[in-house]
């Protein structure tokens, strides 16, 4: 019966090559779609890696200052240890400009050899200091965080995440091992969770955070603050912070944010296309479903003819319209075949670096939508090709 | 003769009409989303206010130091462009502001987050805003280093409760103090040259005006005395930088600025690009290729469709064809029915689009925006309607035309 009705079909190929290049189109378009909502949508329960709420960013803007960098940096230091007595104020800890949810990125190569060759991966920079751990609440699973005892260590001392340790150290400890960037040496003293500070749907890649000691006396890599407040502390408390920040820096602006707030910008930045492109394949996938369902219907009313005759023969109205539905689904499948040709380039060319889980999954789910599509536009029609009288359609002709 | 064909099709749309449905549905709605997308980009780079003479501003926002190894790329520096750009004689007007700023203003205990622009006095005679209600501030101001800003409406409303009486009074940003001496419409975030909450002259701001560094934190606007010498405003400004010192030679071999359309701007921003290529084919060709791909699957649908009804209207043909009617005039009157469908379909999708806009103005989605329709969206959307209807009407018109005047008046189709 399945060999009949693939047979059928093929050698009507010609007649319903558009329908077979529509189905065709859909699937791509239901394949990309998938596959980037699907992609989204893992991002978005993978864990973050830090606490967001009651944290403040303070981006310090010293303007026309045009002291040395040391001398702007005791001013900063003075502004953190000012924010850090008031009161709402729980820990405050410089850091470089790539904070949560700011789209800045800060990207290099992290070797495992000096020279050239050896295992290395291309990961984000984060500089923090010792006080960033009761800022971010980071979480750390091997060794620890920086601290005092890290003071005049010989290399710098850094934390790398989750997948720094899967791409450069799969299946060892990293603790105490050293790795290169460029002519930077460091040595690992901890291994964190993964850290998205490019947002909730941005994908879990390597990171390393890098100690800013209290003796760095750095400014212009390290004029951002982050400060955890009080769950309670409001417009009064930023009101102060600006304030004081103003008083001892002389004519130095700054902007003062919760994350909770960057975090909600940023968010409807890379929802907005999304949803975007959700409705437009909505309205796609609506209009194929019409096109199908009017096309069926036509069809069936060409076929009268053929009909009566197998009703005249013998065939149950159940087998006609098993047969309309056969014949649908197997053009449905002509379709998706050609689709999945060019779908399969995707993981094969690996083009745009998102896991074959992903695409497969989208295949699967793109393909069962399809299937779903055309036995529901076909119900319709086969009922009515299955209620045609043989009487009435062979009179006809 | 074109009457008869309306008349025939006006029948044909009626005789059933889930089908005339179907095809509506994919035709307005089709036309709404590219008419809904081309709103959004004249709303982006359309001549709208301040931009108003789009066609003869020039815009330079990013310099480039440039070396095969080593790339220093940022918006510019004031002491370069006042340097460079005075010495131009094509532009009728240059104005020089910073790119962007941000100050903070207190009402009540409230925080309000301003963004602010600082800007020379010609700034506001390059481009044309809407005042609601005082001036811009002059040039001789901005040379005194007055402490005057112009706010928009909506600061205003929030600061100070009222767009009434504003003038004269005082606002209190960063903790400096500025008499508000106008009060414009506001414009919309995506219009970043130009858009601000206020805008303050570039004397008072906290931009190092001696700064010799190339890079910094200003853009320039240059006006061309009529859209025809914009050209030649671009060359003569290529030909002063051509002219500039390389900075540090050791690291940088050359300069790389544009003065460009604002739109050509954007898309160099977009890419990336800091070459002589400011990527603006590859953009358009970009769009234009996304915008077929999105037609093409309602279209296949339509084309389906109408093959699959050439069963209907094959005694019409057959009794046409043997009165000898053409295969060419058969196809002619098949594109205008489908045209005239789509035209039916683009009217629908207009009224779509226009409350498709609307709903995104209300939800205030990127602030200020007010999109709409006007003549440039009305334009395009019947080239676009024109377009589908021919893409979506060729093929069926073909099928009909080739049925055989005997088999089609005996109902057949082969």
């Amino acid at each position: 019966m399945l060999r009949h009705l693939v047979k059928l079909m093929w050698n009507r190929r010609q007649a319903n090559g558009l329908l077979i290049t529509e189905i065709f189109f859909a699937f791509i378009v239901l394949f990309i779609v998938g596959s980037a909502l699907i992609y989204n949508q893992q991002n978005y329960r993978t864990l973050l890696g830090f606490d967001y709420e009651q944290v403040w960013q303070v981006d310090l803007d010293a303007g026309n200052d045009q002291r040395s960098d040391r001398e702007l940096e005791a001013t900063q230091r003075q502004i953190v240890q000012r924010l850090q007595t008031l009161p709402g104020v729980r820990a405050v800890a410089r850091t470089s400009s790539n904070t949560p949810f700011s789209g800045n990125t800060n990207r290099s190569d992290l070797k495992r050899t000096k020279g050239s060759g050896g295992a290395y991966t291309n990961g984000n920079f984060y500089y923090m200091e010792d006080a960033m751990q009761p800022v971010l609440h980071l979480h750390i699973t091997q060794g620890r965080w920086f601290d005092k005892r890290d003071d005049g260590a010989a290399r710098l001392p850094v934390v790398i995440t989750r997948e720094t340790q899967e791409e450069l150290f799969p299946g060892q400890s990293p603790l105490g091992q050293v790795l290169y960037s460029g002519d930077l040496e460091t040595q690992v003293v901890g291994v964190a969770e993964s850290y998205r500070a490019s947002g909730d749907l941005s994908d879990p890649r390597a990171a390393v955070f890098l100690r800013v000691s209290p003796q760095d006396t750095t400014f212009a890599h390290l004029e951002k603050l982050l400060v955890r407040v009080q769950p309670d502390a409001g417009a009064e408390l930023e009101k102060q912070m600006s304030t004081e920040i103003m008083r001892i820096g002389r004519g130095w602006g700054s902007n003062i944010g919760p994350l909770s707030e960057y975090r909600v910008s940023q968010l409807k930045l890379v929802l907005t296309p999304l949803i975007a492109l959700i409705i437009v394949s909505l309205f796609l996938i609506i209009n194929v479903a019409l096109g199908l369902f009017g096309v069926l219907w036509l069809n069936i009313s060409r076929r009268r003819g053929e009909i009566g005759v197998r009703r005249a023969m013998g065939a149950t109205a159940g087998n006609i319209s098993w047969q309309v539905l056969g014949e649908i689904l197997v053009l449905t499948t002509f379709g998706l075949l050609l689709g999945l040709l060019v779908a399969a380039q995707f993981p094969l060319l690996g083009v745009l670096g998102v896991q074959t889980g992903v695409y497969l999954t989208a295949m699967l789910l793109a393909a069962g939508l399809l299937y779903l599509l055309a036995t529901v536009c076909a119900l319709y029609p086969s009922r009515l090709a299955a209620g045609i009288q043989p009487a009435v359609a062979l009179r006809e002709e | 003769m074109l009457l008869n064909y309306l008349k025939i099709a006006w029948k044909v749309l009626l005789r059933r009409k889930f089908f005339t449905f179907i095809s509506l549905f994919g035709i307005s709605f089709t036309l709404m989303i590219l008419l809904v997308v081309y709103a959004l980009f004249d709303h982006t780079v359309g001549a709208h206010t301040p931009e108003k003479r789009i066609d003869r501003l020039l815009f330079i926002t990013h310099l480039e130091l440039w070396s095969d190894h080593s790339q220093s790329n940022s918006t510019v520096g004031y002491a370069f462009l006042n340097r460079y750009l005075h010495v131009l004689r094509t532009p009728e007007k240059v104005s020089i502001a910073s790119s962007g700023g941000s100050a903070v203003a207190y009402v009540n205990n409230q925080k309000l987050k301003l963004d602010t622009k600082a800007t020379d006095g010609e700034f506001w005679q390059v481009l044309d805003f809407d005042f609601i209600a005082g001036r811009p501030y002059t040039v001789r101001e901005v040379r005194e280093a007055a402490h005057v800003a112009v706010i928009n409406e909506t600061t205003a409303r929030r600061y100070f409760g009222t767009t009434q009486g504003v003038i004269g009074r005082t606002v209190e940003a960063d903790q400096e103090r500025f008499r508000v001496v106008g009060i414009v419409r506001d414009v919309p975030a995506a219009r970043f040259y130009t858009s601000a909450d206020m805008w303050k002259p570039i004397t008072v701001s906290s931009i190092n005006l001696q700064d010799p560094n190339y890079l910094g934190p200003c853009i320039a606007i240059l006006l061309a005395p009529t859209a025809a010498a914009v050209p030649t405003v671009q060359q003569e400004f290529q030909q002063v930088i051509d002219r500039v010192p390389v900075p540090s030679p050791k690291d940088y071999t050359e300069v790389r600025v544009y003065a460009e359309s604002m739109f050509a701007n954007m898309v160099r921003v977009y890419f990336g690009e800091s070459g002589p290529d400011n990527g603006l084919g590859r953009f358009v060709r970009l769009l234009l290729g996304l915008g077929l791909l999105f037609m093409l699957l309602p279209a296949l649908n339509l084309i389906n469709l109408n093959a699959s009804r050439i069963l209907e209207r094959s005694s019409e043909i057959g009794v046409r064809k043997a009165f000898g009617a053409t295969g060419n005039v058969l196809v002619g009157q098949f594109l205008v029915e489908n045209i005239f469908l789509t035209l039916l379909g683009g009217v629908l999708g207009l009224a779509l689009a226009a409350g498709a806009l609307a709903a995104l103005n209300a939800s205030a989605l990127i602030p200020y925006a007010h999109f709409g329709l006007n003549g440039r969206v009305f334009g395009v959307a019947l080239l676009i309607i024109l377009f589908f209807g021919a893409l979506s009407g060729v093929y069926p018109a073909y099928r009909m035309s080739k049925l055989h005047a005997v088999q089609a008046l005996k109902g057949g189709t082969k």
